[in-house]
């Protein structure tokens, strides 16, 4: 079982669009669009990451018989 | 060998977290915890093999079941204690991860006490008390 | 490969879609400034050669550049067709107007107004009403034209960053 790699590209790629677009946002002067379109994208990584936290989780689970 | 592809998963992820640290601490805080997920992930097909071995010396050995699985229970506590520590301390909150530990060493006592009851009487059971 | 064709069809989509909007707002201005020439060039028909609103009307539309001179003319063929009153022509027109260009809310609300004063009073009324929505057409024009310079770059670039963002949460 191997993980795939690419997600890690993925969460860094959504950080620095991410970053990106609250920069420009900001310079225009829409301050609070740029905090929301940050909080989207830190919960939109934050999924992937909860996903594979998940995994990981279960995977001790069932290796150390730590069911239930 | 996997092992490089570890350290190279390592290396690019510091220099992305780098990247994105100054603009979106919280997504690069994220970044830092899927790459300690992955490598626990990888490591726990290894440890998986270990313990299988384990098992079956146990097996072999005659050795009551529960033994065995209570040991292997204890070492996954402190497997998940110490990921949940070292994910939290990489957060910078060092007093929720020491909590954490406790928490996880509390565990493993209560999982001990069988074993530990099993072995007290069997002391007493070979020096009856009158 | 098929996923490569994908990622590049949504980005092109956002790109596209960012490339409107910035062309809407440097177009708004532009338009704002024909309808303030038309009013002018109206005001100059009715007021010195105190010709009939028909006759006007197609005098401005001879006179300015195209989406505009269609308008004008279109009003003015109608006013033949109908003999009633002039505003629910007008109206109807702008509303066709405001529906394909990109003039906003406040600019038609701006040509409504000054389409209920129009035929309804003698000259100078009429003068003066004209000199009111061309007042009113500057302040919309001085704010479309902030717009434009604020937002113009900043909508393409978002534009883009979203069609790479969508692309990388598909990914």
């Amino acid at each position: 079982m191997t993980l795939d790699t690419s997600v890690l590209f993925q969460i860094a790629g959504i950080g620095i669009i991410v970053a990106m677009i609250h920069t420009i946002l900001k310079q225009m002067g829409k301050e609070e669009y740029a905090q929301f379109v940050s909080l989207i994208g830190f919960i939109i990584v934050l999924l992937f990451v909860l996903d594979s936290i998940s995994d990981l989780f279960q995977q001790i689970r069932s290796v150390f018989f730590l069911q239930g | 060998m996997e092992l490089f592809e570890v350290i190279s998963i390592g290396v690019i992820a510091s220099v992305l977290f780098l990247l994105i640290k100054d603009k979106q601490p919280t997504i690069a805080f994220l970044v830092v915890l899927f790459t300690v997920i992955y490598f626990f992930l990888f490591i726990m097909q290894y440890v998986q093999e270990i313990l299988r071995l384990i098992a079956y010396l146990g097996e072999r050995a005659n050795i009551n079941s529960v033994y065995i699985k209570t040991i292997l229970q204890i070492i996954g506590i402190s497997y998940i204690t110490e990921i949940g520590a070292n994910i939290v301390r990489d957060a910078g909150l060092k007093s929720v991860a020491v909590k954490i530990e406790m928490v996880g060493k509390v565990f493993i006592l209560i999982l001990a006490i069988p074993i530990f009851q099993s072995l007290i009487e069997t002391i007493i059971n070979i020096f009856p008390i009158t | 490969m098929i996923k490569l064709l994908a990622s590049l069809f949504i980005i092109g989509a956002s790109v596209l879609l960012g490339n409107e909007y910035a062309n809407n707002l440097v177009n708004r201005p532009r338009y704002i400034r024909f309808f303030k020439n038309a009013l002018q060039i109206l005001e100059a028909e009715i007021v010195y050669s105190q010709e009939t609103i028909k006759e006007s009307l197609h005098a401005v539309s001879n006179q300015i550049p195209e989406p505009l001179a269609t308008l004008f003319q279109h009003i003015a063929d109608d006013i033949q067709h109908d003999q009633d009153e002039l505003y629910p022509i007008w109206e109807k027109h702008i509303h066709v107007f405001y529906r394909s260009n990109p003039i906003q809310v406040d600019d038609k609300e701006i040509l409504l107004q000054f389409g209920r004063t129009l035929g309804q009073h003698d000259v100078i009324q009429q003068q003066k009403y004209i000199r009111l929505a061309i007042n009113h057409l500057e302040r919309t024009l001085k704010e479309a034209d902030d717009k434009h310079h604020r937002y113009g770059k900043m909508a393409r670039s978002v534009g883009v960053l979203i069609g790479i963002f969508i692309v990388l949460l598909l990914l």
